[in-house]
């Protein structure tokens, strides 16, 4: 078989919140599934063409680091990376990485940033930073799964035509604390404020990305084997009593 | 006069009533100072000498090295608890602690560790002889904010004063601050020569590389070229654009490779580069970070002594530094083996990502580990946010860490999925009501003479060192 690539974008620059821990769950779940799997570090000054990757992470980053890529995602990856997303390659985005994938982002102060117009959402700063841990809703094989999140942001992100929330919010502000709607779906790129890291918590999410990327690969019969998930299981129900009843219940 | 009298009396009567309530008084007596004086610091400070120790890593062992060793050299030395290190806890230092009866004052040293964005407040007040900036890395990010807004805090309270300050060559946001300072900027770091050892002996083995601070240059955008690497963005760095790079330093560490910086009394070199004067000297405190701390203590107090002398190197005054080195001791409780019957148990406080790939590399190295518990918890005082554990780089550690793996605290389930995906199992988990259970069992299986490390976060560690107290009957073996 051939190896699955993970192309892990402007990894020595968005690299906030624990997101490498999305890379390696990614890796772990399917080395141990006996796939064989390699990271590619994509920065700038490195190279990508579409037909590269497999499943391609963009994380988020501090504002000077973000500044950095920004210039290299819209200039000289962006087309790429559209592409990809437009021919299906399955995508995880967080945070700065979702909402640069957007049309634009709107500082605080009014002052615009184009972004690189992928997808249709677009984003406003606001001053009250949200971070809490979060609890989700997602719908996955017709069950309705509880997710164990984090969410650091002060962008407020609002879908556009065509794209379907990625989440539902149980707790927390999910894309902008109004509508109850938590990340993005657009054909297979996903786009979350969850950091935490999402994934090694929530395996249910990490086998979707897997399976969608090794169904596109070896053709729609492509059926993932199964894995136990309960490590993840144990640590997800843990966070979960400790975020729904405080240090009490989770004792 | 004015209101500092009736302040430091009111601080001095909080600080009694605090003490007879039996609670600590690190803090609060500082901060009804304030309120009642706000230019109390400066006020106290006039007059004094002091040295301030800043950065996000190493502080509070730094602190403790510069301490001891102006001790031996015939100073009295006044300092503040570990933690107390903002606005409020400085104050407490100087109205609560007296230096002793009959005291010089021209012998007397204020020796202040201060938190980053304290520092910046407070430099204008207190200004110190020395700055020593230690290091500076990602640390709860949502509390700080931005390292280069760290960076930039720490220049601003350095240029409120006129001290002389002592940088880290090897750290690119820490050397930047001399740029524009050069006339008082010393430097300090490990030798290129051993750095350049060191990466060839031990070859970095992740399969994934931890998350990095500090990679490009914030001036040009532009990723530093790195010669060699001690640990993070720790190295020997060049800007291909600007052509900034790790500064010459004058305090150069150096050390065989082939050694294990986590053995007690690992032999190393000091050289000061400007004289050529070289110490040998044992590491009084393991583990490859204090290699750093030592080094930055030792320049420091090197550089103070200078200005207390009115020379500028060339005198011997680092070879009597390095030999008072040789009277530090770990500070109670950290970094100290606690004896346990024939078995002991060590206490490593964690509480950011290279914090954390520091101890575990000590852990993974030192050779009488038996065991390993990881602690973590998420109160405030913790930073909410747990999510850092993924930043760091178990997976190039994993192979080396103690056969038995324990995990605890409040966020027990999370460290335990992150020791899990690093490729090893946990061997028992619970919160930390079970902590001590664990424990238990843990010092029942561990052979005579090995150790248990334990690295918790810091609210972690305050509760734990209580259960240890009152479930495992140790004596309180840690002083504030």
């Amino acid at each position: 078989m051939e190896k699955l690539i993970i192309g892990h974008f402007y990894p020595d620059l968005l690299n906030l919140y624990g997101d490498r821990g999305n890379v390696l769950a990614l890796l772990r779940r399917a080395t141990l599934r006996g796939i064989e799997v390699e990271v590619k570090r994509i920065s700038i000054g490195d190279d990508v063409s579409n037909g590269d990757i497999d499943i391609g992470f963009i994380g988020g980053g501090q504002d000077s680091e973000q500044n950095i890529m920004a210039d290299d995602m819209k200039n000289v990856k962006g087309e790429v990376i559209k592409q990809m997303i437009e021919d299906g390659v399955v995508f995880l985005t967080v945070c700065g990485g979702y909402q640069m994938l957007g049309q634009y982002y709107e500082e605080h102060g009014g002052n615009r940033i184009e972004c690189l117009g992928a997808l249709p959402h677009y984003t406003k700063g606001e001053k009250e930073r949200f971070i809490n841990d979060c609890i989700y809703e997602i719908e996955l094989n017709g069950q309705k799964i509880k997710v164990a999140g984090f969410e650091n942001h002060s962008g407020r992100t609002f879908l556009g035509e065509g794209e379907k929330p990625f989440m539902r919010v149980i707790r927390g502000h999910g894309n902008n604390g109004q509508d109850g709607t938590e990340g993005a779906v657009y054909k297979n790129t996903y786009g979350t404020y969850s950091h935490g890291s999402l994934l090694p918590k929530n395996p249910a999410i990490t086998d979707m990305l897997l399976e969608l990327a090794l169904k596109r690969k070896y053709g729609e019969d492509y059926v993932l084997s199964e894995l136990s998930t309960e490590v993840e299981d144990l640590a997800r129900k843990q966070v979960l009593d400790y975020i729904e009843g405080g240090i009490r219940a989770a004792q | 006069m004015g209101l500092k009298a009736p302040a430091k009396a009111a601080a001095l009567i909080t600080k009694g009533i605090l003490r007879v309530m039996g609670r600590g008084a690190t803090t609060m007596p500082g901060k009804v100072a304030i309120k009642l004086c706000p230019d109390i610091i400066s006020k106290c400070a006039r007059g004094k000498k002091i040295i301030t120790v800043t950065g996000t890593n190493g502080k509070t062992t730094t602190t403790h090295m510069i301490t001891s060793m102006l001790r031996t050299l015939g100073y009295e030395v006044i300092t503040n608890v570990s933690g107390a290190n903002l606005a409020s806890g400085i104050a407490t230092t100087f109205l609560c602690d007296k230096p002793s009866k009959g005291a010089d004052p021209d012998k007397t040293v204020y020796v202040l560790e201060t938190d980053e964005a304290a520092f910046a407040r407070i430099a204008g007040d207190l200004q110190p002889k020395v700055c020593l900036v230690t290091n500076l890395f990602r640390d709860q990010l949502d509390r700080y904010g931005e390292l280069t807004h760290t960076r930039d805090l720490i220049a601003n309270g350095i240029d409120k004063t006129s001290a002389k300050i002592v940088l880290n060559a090897d750290d690119s946001l820490v050397a930047s601050m001399g740029k524009t300072r050069s006339e008082r900027a010393t430097y300090f770091g490990i030798s290129l020569k051993t750095m350049i050892e060191n990466n060839t002996l031990h070859p970095n083995k992740t399969i994934l590389e931890a998350s990095s601070d500090a990679a490009f240059c914030p001036d040009c955008k532009v990723r530093y070229k790195y010669n060699a690497r001690s640990f993070g963005h720790l190295g020997d760095y060049e800007c291909p654009s600007c052509g900034f790079a790790t500064p010459s330093k004058r305090f150069e560490l150096s050390y065989d490779a082939s050694g294990n910086p986590s053995d007690e009394g690992f032999p190393f070199t000091m050289t000061d580069t400007v004289s050529g004067k070289a110490c040998d000297m044992n590491l009084k405190i393991a583990g490859s970070h204090n290699l750093y701390n030592t080094c930055a203590a030792v320049s420091a107090v090197t550089r103070f002594l200078e200005s207390e002398q009115g020379s500028e190197g060339g005198t011997d005054i680092i070879g009597q530094v390095c030999r008072a080195q040789d009277n530090v001791e770990a500070a109670f409780g950290r970094m100290e083996k606690i004896a346990v019957g024939s078995k002991y148990i060590c206490i490593l406080l964690v509480k950011n990502p290279v914090g954390l790939d520091r101890s575990l590399s000590f852990v993974a190295q030192s050779s009488d580990a038996d065991s390993l518990m990881l602690v973590l918890n998420s109160n405030t005082a913790d930073g909410k946010d747990v999510s850092w554990i993924w930043d760091v780089d178990f997976e190039s550690k994993v192979n080396d860490l103690p056969s038995n793996i324990y995990v605890s605290g409040q966020r027990y389930g999370d460290m335990m999925l992150r020791v899990s995906y690093s490729g090893r199992t946990v061997d028992g988990y619970g919160t930390l009501e079970y902590a001590t259970t664990l424990l238990k069992g843990a010092l029942k299986d561990c052979p005579d003479g090995k150790c248990i490390y334990i690295l918790p976060n810091y609210t972690a560690m305050l509760d734990l060192r209580g259960r240890l107290v009152k479930e495992l009957k140790l004596k309180e073996f840690w002083k504030d």
